[in-house]
């Protein structure tokens, strides 16, 4: 690594060559009435235009922002005269997409122009303009590598390496500056090996230059991420997939090393794994965990394959699987998923049932009966709510997908994410038990507590929140609950037909609804609180009492992911001191080989010091390289707003 | 049979090989002054109290009718925060084994199985055995001061798998100044180990100033040989469950 470079843009000496402007975009492009792709590419223009050329010191992949900001293309009346119209997904994007570097890299712009419509042409026209700009600035300041290389890519096809990766980051980049978000990065060591395996083999590289190019690449995905705000800053969507059927090269190594040496927050790095990837192979990841980055971040092959291919996904497609910004589980290339348009809460589910049907259900089959209804009318609500759906377009990144997005990819589905399921098992869990079974706490009682927010029952807030049986303790008591909630949820979903013609695909993911579907309601019969969040993902609740990590994974994947695989991994905490052996390095390899084993879809573990988030909570200038996981990104910790960094430090609790 | 535990911990690292699942049996008949699991010394049930988590509502104080709270004059079903809770639970050997064994297999897959530490295992023998018997044939472990008759010693040994006993300090009169025991029976014990075809490690705990003196860490090396030997660092927060015990950590070696 370069280490002058690495501490010059950690300690954001890059920023000095940045500005913003204050062009009038959208008031000119309504006066002269154009379309919004015409918007889209005369801003795209505009932009690559304003933008300099700076090459820094010993810089090996080239392209950094210096534009800051991205005026609007719609003045206000418009985007709300849109809205009215049409329904809006977040931002209006069409966004965590997997573009196909792999072909772009190995064709060249010029050729992925001959097939372009106008606008894609004129987008690779732009950034071929601007490129030419970093190839004269190399001229000037002497960089023979640099020149060489520019001359070469983005034009033509890349024939190194190093070629490749400085493509990779001009494709990259454009996504970001055309305004799209969320893009991400796909197979890496799939598409790249093939350029580092011929340079080894011709001898120009060997194990630690790769490396060191590679950690410099990984550098400049934290060049510009902080422009890339998504609901808190490091939610940027640069996921990259490593591993996979038939993929586990030297290049899925180094990039796992590269990781560990930089120690920052991007590029978010996953692994495929299964069954047959060897024990070793979890220890090294495991060595990345110990970064503290909540890296990696495992899928299951074996299960996550042939359920997307249940759901209608060609074999080929499915097999080549990676994940959108977080976790939600996309194809490369033709996928035009919306993997994360809404989301249900479970535990909304059970309040309505509580209070509309526990009164009158005569046994708890009869009670479970209406929250089964509950989640299916909320899905008729989501589903119905999400008509007329429109995409502000991305003439670029059309170009990069194999087909045309916008007309209706060779995927089109939604994704629904699932909310506070352990707080909704462990809610009916409690009911089913004292309210059914030992008939030891009262109907009305139960709602009452629940609606006062157990201010005047102590002894009932202990039994329910401590006592009760909950997710995460193998118990299939409670797990048995988790198992029927997710089956409800992907049920529910099935054999509707989205507005795009696609489908609906239940989830395991909460995203940022962990916070805001838990303000939805008040306390639950589970012991939570008013006001307290749910866990994230698919995780246990955050205040259960877990007998521990082997019995958690014994719990969550006993749940058939067959059928909701849209995504959502499963959160494990663990302290940093458990790494400090290798052997402790091992047995937690081990642990997620045996999640692996035993059928779970997808595993995140996090590395913590609960003394050192509560001290970069009071000094938070002492810890600003921290990291912690959110619900699928990773961030520093002093950068997130409070209940976020609150959340992370509640997570802590039962920590191994 | 029942005995008395008083914690079961998932995923302990430093308890034998693969993945393991740690028994901790209540009571000891040493008393080292760097002890760090207070709760393993009596052999009855203690209540805990987390004070740093306690809001101050009182409803512990209230009083209440459940009997295993009588003992203590508080009650531990009430409290908001959970500050409260009993350490030492009796329970039946078929039944700890019959929990235990729902995640054995996994425990299995990873090398691994389960240890049984304290407090003092062999101190429970009876309990002991009954449990190793309901577990096996899954592989077993103890952690152990070794101290203990010889015939428990070889009964509990034939049963295991893989022994973890500490050396804590070779001379006899220091080892009776700060364990309360003599170590005699530890090193006969010591022997048998040796002499037993079962693999086995020796810990020592590095107390600054008691155990790792270059005096007490050279005999145990004559002592034990080619034995592997693991030298534990002392931890310097050991003595944070002895207040919520209402104990006092008087003998803290750092004194």
């Amino acid at each position: 690594m370069n280490q002058n470079l690495y501490d010059f843009i950690v300690n954001k000496g890059h920023h000095q060559y940045r500005h913003t402007v204050d062009w009038c975009l959208a008031e000119e492009y309504a006066a002269k009435g154009l379309s919004p792709i015409q918007r889209m590419a005369d801003r795209f223009e505009r932009l690559c235009r304003e933008e300099e050329a700076v090459i820094l010191e010993g810089e090996q992949i080239v392209f950094l922002r210096t534009v800051a900001n991205l005026p609007a293309i719609f003045t206000e009346e418009e985007w709300a005269e849109i809205n009215q119209k049409h329904y809006i997904h977040e931002l209006g994007f069409m966004s965590n997409l997997s573009p196909n570097y792999y072909d772009t890299i190995a064709t060249g712009l010029l050729e992925k122009r001959k097939t372009a419509d106008p606008y894609g042409q004129r987008a690779i026209d732009n950034i071929l303009m601007l490129s030419d700009k970093y190839l004269e600035k190399a001229k000037k300041q002497g960089r023979e590598d640099l020149v060489e290389i520019l001359t070469q890519v983005p034009r033509h096809p890349a024939r190194s390496f190093r070629e490749a990766l400085q493509f990779f980051r001009i494709l990259h980049y454009a996504l970001w500056l055309e305004g799209n978000y969320h893009n991400t990065v796909g197979r890496f060591d799939k598409y790249i090996w093939p350029y580092l395996k011929a340079d080894l083999e011709k001898g120009i590289y060997t194990r630690d230059t790769a490396l060191a190019l590679l950690e410099d690449f990984f550098l400049s995905f934290n060049k510009d991420s902080d422009i890339y705000v998504g609901v808190q800053q490091g939610d940027n969507g640069q996921s990259m997939m490593l591993g996979g059927e038939e993929v586990f090269n030297l290049l899925t190594e180094l990039c796992l090393e590269a990781s560990c040496n930089n120690k920052l927050i991007d590029p978010k790095i996953n692994l495929r794994v299964s069954k047959k990837t060897p024990k070793e192979i979890f220890t090294k990841a495991t060595h990345l965990t110990k970064a503290g980055l909540g890296f990696p971040q495992y899928s299951n092959d074996d299960v996550v394959i042939p359920a997307l291919e249940r759901l209608g996904y060609a074999h080929e497609d499915a097999a080549n699987y990676t994940v959108a910004a977080c976790w939600e589980f996309i194809i490369p290339n033709v996928g035009a998923d919306v993997a994360n348009i809404a989301a249900l809460s479970y535990p909304k589910a059970v309040d309505t049932a509580l209070h509309s049907s526990l009164l009158t259900a005569k046994t708890y089959e009869e009670f479970f009966a209406t929250v089964q209804a509950e989640i299916t009318a909320e899905c008729d609500r989501i589903c119905a709510g999400i008509h007329d759906l429109w995409f502000i377009p991305s003439p670029f990144m059309n170009v990069l997908m194999d087909c045309d997005i916008y007309n209706g990819g060779k995927y089109n589905n939604f994704g629904i994410h699932g909310t506070g399921i352990a707080t909704a098992a462990d809610s009916l869990a409690a009911i089913k038990k004292y309210v059914f079974e030992e008939q030891s706490i009262g109907k009305e009682e139960l709602i009452q507590a629940v609606d006062e927010n157990f201010e005047n029952t102590p002894e009932l807030l202990h039994t329910l929140r401590y006592e009760a049986p909950k997710l995460g303790n193998n118990d299939d008591f409670a797990d048995s609950i988790a198992t029927a909630l997710l089956d409800s949820f992907a049920a529910a979903l099935t054999g509707r037909t989205n507005c795009r013609g696609g489908i609906y695909r239940a989830g395991t993911g909460s995203a940022m609804y962990y916070l805001w579907h838990a303000d939805e309601i008040g306390a639950s019969p589970d012991g939570r609180r008013a006001k307290e969040p749910f866990g994230t993902n698919y995780s246990v609740s955050l205040f259960a009492k877990v007998k521990g990590p082997v019995s958690v994974i014994a719990s969550m994947t006993k749940q058939h992911f067959e059928n909701a695989i849209n995504g959502g991994p499963l959160t494990l905490e663990f302290h940093q001191s458990i790494f400090a052996e290798e052997d402790g390095i091992e047995k937690v390899g081990m642990l997620v080989k045996s999640f692996i084993d035993r059928g779970g879809h997808q595993l995140q573990l996090n590395t913590v010091n609960l003394d050192r988030m509560l001290d970069a909570q009071k000094h938070p200038e002492n810890h600003r390289q921290l990291v912690v996981r959110i619900w699928g990104w990773s961030a520093y910790f002093v950068e997130l707003d409070k209940e976020y960094q609150d959340h992370v430090i509640a997570r802590q609790a039962y920590t191994v | 049979m029942t005995g008395i535990v008083f914690d079961i911990k998932e995923m302990a690292v430093h308890d034998g090989p693969g993945l393991r699942t740690t028994v901790f049996f209540k009571g000891c008949p040493l008393r080292c002054r760097w002890c760090h699991n207070p709760e393993g010394l009596t052999f009855q049930p203690q209540l805990m109290v987390k004070d740093a988590r306690c809001i101050g509502c009182k409803n512990c104080q209230k009083g209440c009718d459940h009997p295993e709270c009588k003992p203590f004059g508080r009650c531990i079903h009430v409290c908001p925060e959970n500050c409260l809770e009993i350490a030492g639970r009796q329970v039946d050997a078929k039944a700890l084994a019959a929990e235990l064994l729902q995640t054995a297999e996994i425990l299995g897959d990873a090398f691994g199985g389960f240890t049984f530490s304290g407090g003092e295992p062999l101190a429970q023998p009876e309990f002991l055995l009954a449990l190793a018997a309901e577990l096996k044939p899954h592989h077993l472990c103890i952690e152990t001061s070794g101290f203990a008759g010889p015939e428990i010693f070889r009964a509990v040994l034939e049963q295991l798998d893989y022994i973890i006993m500490d050396i804590k300090l070779a001379d006899p009169v220091l080892h009776q100044q700060y364990t309360g025991q003599s170590n005699d029976q530890i090193l006969h014990n010591f022997e048998i180990l040796r002499q037993s075809s079962k693999p086995y490690t020796i810990r020592t705990p590095l107390i600054p100033g008691i155990t790792d003196t270059k005096e007490n860490l050279a005999a145990i090396a004559a002592l034990i040989g080619d034995s592997n030997w693991e030298k534990l660092p002392y931890n310097a927060a050991a003595g944070a469950k002895y207040k919520m015990l209402g104990m006092k950590f008087e003998n803290h070696p750092a004194k």
